[in-house]
């Protein structure tokens, strides 16, 4: 059957347009942009193992091609038939053989290679539908920065630059796999099991990555970063973490919201220091209405550029793309902001604040982003929702909320 | 007006109802009892025939009309023999032992029943398709073996996978190794036997595939008949104050146990009980350190293997919380020298402790 020409053109512009993608410079999570020393090793091989296999391609499409219209069908008769080609057959068997044998040296090397124990900072990674929680450990030391206390915190791992870092990988609920394709490969968190990967950023700045393990409803919408900063920053980043609690001032809208969020949020969410009318502290018990047992920290939510497993933005589009092309220079010192990067020294609102996601979020979590929350179609877990589910705010009391929650820095 | 056949059925059947009346009228109990439920079936039985032989004149046709000697049924082609009537008496008689029995087999007996419903139509229908037999047959086949062979093939493999399942839940290890071994040997020998000739004997095949097919069958029924083989569980932690925080404790787990062959790698950390006395973590990530502190996820499945280096047999016990809130779990006593696994989930920071071992605790964080 003859082909139109208007549709040869249309299939060859398509496959033009196919090619053209990979052209793509905003791609913050390009494998071929290597930005740590084991993205680089990991490149180092994949480069040249992409260069062959593309030559390889390109003579076997050329051959096909060639067979099919050298003999296309014109009418003519069948030509006669043969059966086998010693000679050939053991050219075409040796040669991808010998192709192979030659890859899987540097490629076994690689993987031994990757496995290094120089490590001068561990951190606790943990998946569960649909985010991740990192934790550093209470006493350790990480890049040369002490970590006197325990810090919990989701979405962006934040690590020293040019350090070896070490991350400790599980999940609490279903299988996961954790990846930042500038800074290494990928590894599957898998509950019960704890896996290692290894993460080096040369300098600062935040590479992008995703959830790449199949692992529910919202997977899309499982993302991550890290986030590498030079020694100092790490430190005041460290030290803000552990900074004490500030109370909302009394008879402020965050004062309100306070109280609003010890008494809607803080069964599931944690905020260090937080501290009941008795003086006791507010611990979250996530594992009475979660599945996973857990709930983002919320202790210094605005020091993070996004939120809900990384899927919005707590800052606006134009903080976000200033900030991603921020010199490794000046960047930690942008990024310590938070959602107040950017923001004259005399204002009294941060110019950054990406403050209608968080509105949207809180009127109605499920309706951004898909989850199991459905109280009618929780008999399998014994009511226990898989992310967070609607609370039926009221206007006011996300007005409260969201000025609280502002002050969490 | 009634042929002399079904005159006999109908007395027959007459007298077995008498009977059956006189029987439950004369004997205490016995209108629940084998003898009037056999007389009454008899009753049912003789009057049924005697219906059939009334309906077709007990297939003496000539006597009753001789032009339908070419035209009644008795004098049409017989219809070849067919397994299909059998089947339907099969389960008619399923739905009736169903019924006062298991509903199982009532719900077989309505497969069976169907089944062979739609054969034997089927199988009717297409006798008379055409007048060549060759032909009808093959309008048969043409209909009912996409339907058939699926069928058959699917029972046959249930009844293998069956077969085999019921094999190896009733074998023990040893048993097993003999019996597979064996029949792997007999495999082998065959495949050999078969293979040196150039065209094996249909009729060997044939047969040696059959004795295999009821062998393995034979062997599956008898073992699900004698039921599977004890397995016996082997626990390996426990969660009682008296076993995992007293020294000495008499009560042990299976120290052979391993709850998970896998879970003995990607281990959260190996903890160590020192010969000197000492309890120390080697954490994973942090390969030549020897720590006096865990940390763990909140409500994550933390796996770690105990190493018992002292002189006498130990367990690990993790305890976590505070009051109403702790939570115990410990491993079996493991003698000197040996390991074991212990998996659990925290909620709450805690302690992972040797009973009696003063000093040698490892704390437990959990963030």
């Amino acid at each position: 059957m003859l082909v139109k020409p208007s549709r040869r053109a249309a299939a060859a512009l398509a496959g033009l347009g196919l090619l053209l993608v990979g052209c793509a410079k905003d791609a913050p999570q390009d494998t071929f942009r290597p930005a740590g020393e084991n993205a680089r090793d990991i490149d180092g091989l994949q480069r040249p193992l992409f260069y062959v296999a593309g030559v390889v391609g390109l003579i076997v499409f050329a051959f096909i091609g060639y067979a099919m219209w050298k003999f296309r069908d014109r009418g003519q008769e069948i030509p006669e038939q043969s059966h086998g080609n010693p000679k050939l057959e053991i050219v075409l068997t040796v040669l991808p053989a010998v192709i192979l044998a030659a890859f899987a040296v540097p490629a076994v090397s690689q993987v031994f290679a990757l496995d290094k124990s120089d490590n001068e900072c561990v951190i606790n990674v943990t998946g569960q539908q649909w985010w991740w929680e990192y934790d550093y450990e209470k006493g350790s030391t990480c890049g040369g920065v002490e970590i006197p206390e325990s810090i919990v915190t989701a979405g962006e791992l934040v690590i020293p630059a040019d350090t070896p870092v070490l991350l400790r990988i599980t999940s609490r609920d279903v299988i996961h796999s954790f990846w930042i394709p500038r800074l290494n490969g990928k590894r599957d968190a898998v509950p019960g099991r704890l896996h290692t990967l290894r993460m080096h950023a040369d300098e600062p700045g935040i590479y992008v990555g995703q959830c790449t393990e199949f692992c529910g409803l919202s997977h899309a919408r499982m993302r991550q970063a890290a986030v590498a900063l030079d020694t100092a920053d790490f430190q005041a980043w460290v030290d803000n973490q552990l900074a004490p609690y500030q109370a909302p001032a009394e008879g402020t809208l965050a004062a309100e919201g306070e109280s609003e969020y010890a008494a809607q949020c803080s069964r599931c969410h944690q905020v260090n220091g937080l501290t009941d009318d008795s003086g006791n502290p507010v611990l979250a018990e996530p594992d009475q209405s979660v599945l996973a047992g857990a709930a983002p920290n919320l202790t210094n939510l605005m020091t993070r550029t996004a939120f809900a497993g990384w899927t919005f933005d707590l800052i606006s589009d134009e903080c976000r793309d200033r900030l991603w092309n921020e010199p490794s220079e000046t960047f930690g010192d942008v990024y310590l902001q938070g959602v107040w990067m950017y923001t004259p020294a005399d204002a009294t609102t941060p110019a950054c604040f990406n403050e209608l996601n968080l509105r949207e979020w809180l009127r109605n979590p499920p309706a951004m982003k898909p989850m199991y929350t459905d109280p009618d179609k929780l008999e399998a877990t014994d009511g226990l929702t898989r992310g967070m589910p609607n609370l039926n705010l009221t206007d006011e009391q996300i007005e409260v909320l969201v000025a609280y929650l502002l002050e969490r820095k | 007006m009634f042929t002399t056949g079904s005159k006999l059925l109908f007395g027959a059947s007459a007298l077995s109802l008498v009977t059956a009346l006189v029987y439950a009228w004369s004997t205490e109990g016995a209108l629940s009892s084998a003898g009037t439920l056999g007389l009454l079936s008899l009753f049912v039985i003789f009057a049924f025939l005697g219906g059939v032989n009334y309906a077709n004149r007990d297939c003496n046709v000539s006597s009753m009309d001789e032009a339908a000697v070419d035209t009644a049924a008795a004098a049409q082609r017989p219809g070849a023999s067919s397994v299909w009537p059998a089947v339907v008496a099969l389960g008619i008689a399923g739905l009736v032992v169903g019924a006062v029995s298991k509903p199982a087999v009532f719900k077989v007996a309505v497969v069976v029943l169907l089944a062979g419903l739609v054969e034997w139509m089927v199988l009717g229908w297409s006798e008379r398709a055409g007048g060549d037999a060759a032909f009808n047959a093959d309008t048969r086949r043409r209909m009912l073996h996409p339907l058939e062979f699926p069928v058959l093939g699917a029972l046959a493999l249930g009844a293998i996978v069956y077969a085999f399942s019921r094999l190896m839940l009733r074998l023990d290890k040893d048993q097993g190794r003999i019996a597979f071994g064996v029949v792997a040997a007999l495999v082998l020998a065959g495949a050999f036997l078969f293979a040196g000739k150039r065209k094996p004997s249909k009729r060997a095949v044939l047969g040696i595939s059959t004795v295999a097919a009821i062998a393995l069958l034979g062997a599956g029924v008898a073992s699900a008949l004698q039921g599977q083989r004890s397995i016996d569980e082997h626990p390996t932690t426990r969660t009682d104050t008296e076993v995992c925080l007293q020294v000495g404790a008499d009560e042990e787990i299976d120290a052979d146990a391993t709850q998970s062959v896998s879970a003995t790698s990607n281990l959260v950390a190996n903890i160590y009980l020192k010969a000197d006395g000492s309890l120390v973590a080697h954490v994973s990530g942090y390969p030549d350190e020897a720590r006096a502190q865990l940390t763990v996820p909140r409500r994550a499945q933390v796996n770690l293997l105990f190493h018992n280096e002292s002189d006498e047999a130990q367990r690990l016990t993790a305890r976590t919380g505070e009051g109403e809130d702790e939570s115990l779990v410990c491993t079996a006593a493991v003698e000197e020298g040996d390991q074991a696994f212990l998996s659990f989930q925290a909620v709450r920071g805690g302690v992972l402790l040797v009973p009696g071992l003063v000093g040698g605790e490892i704390e437990l964080l959990v963030p």
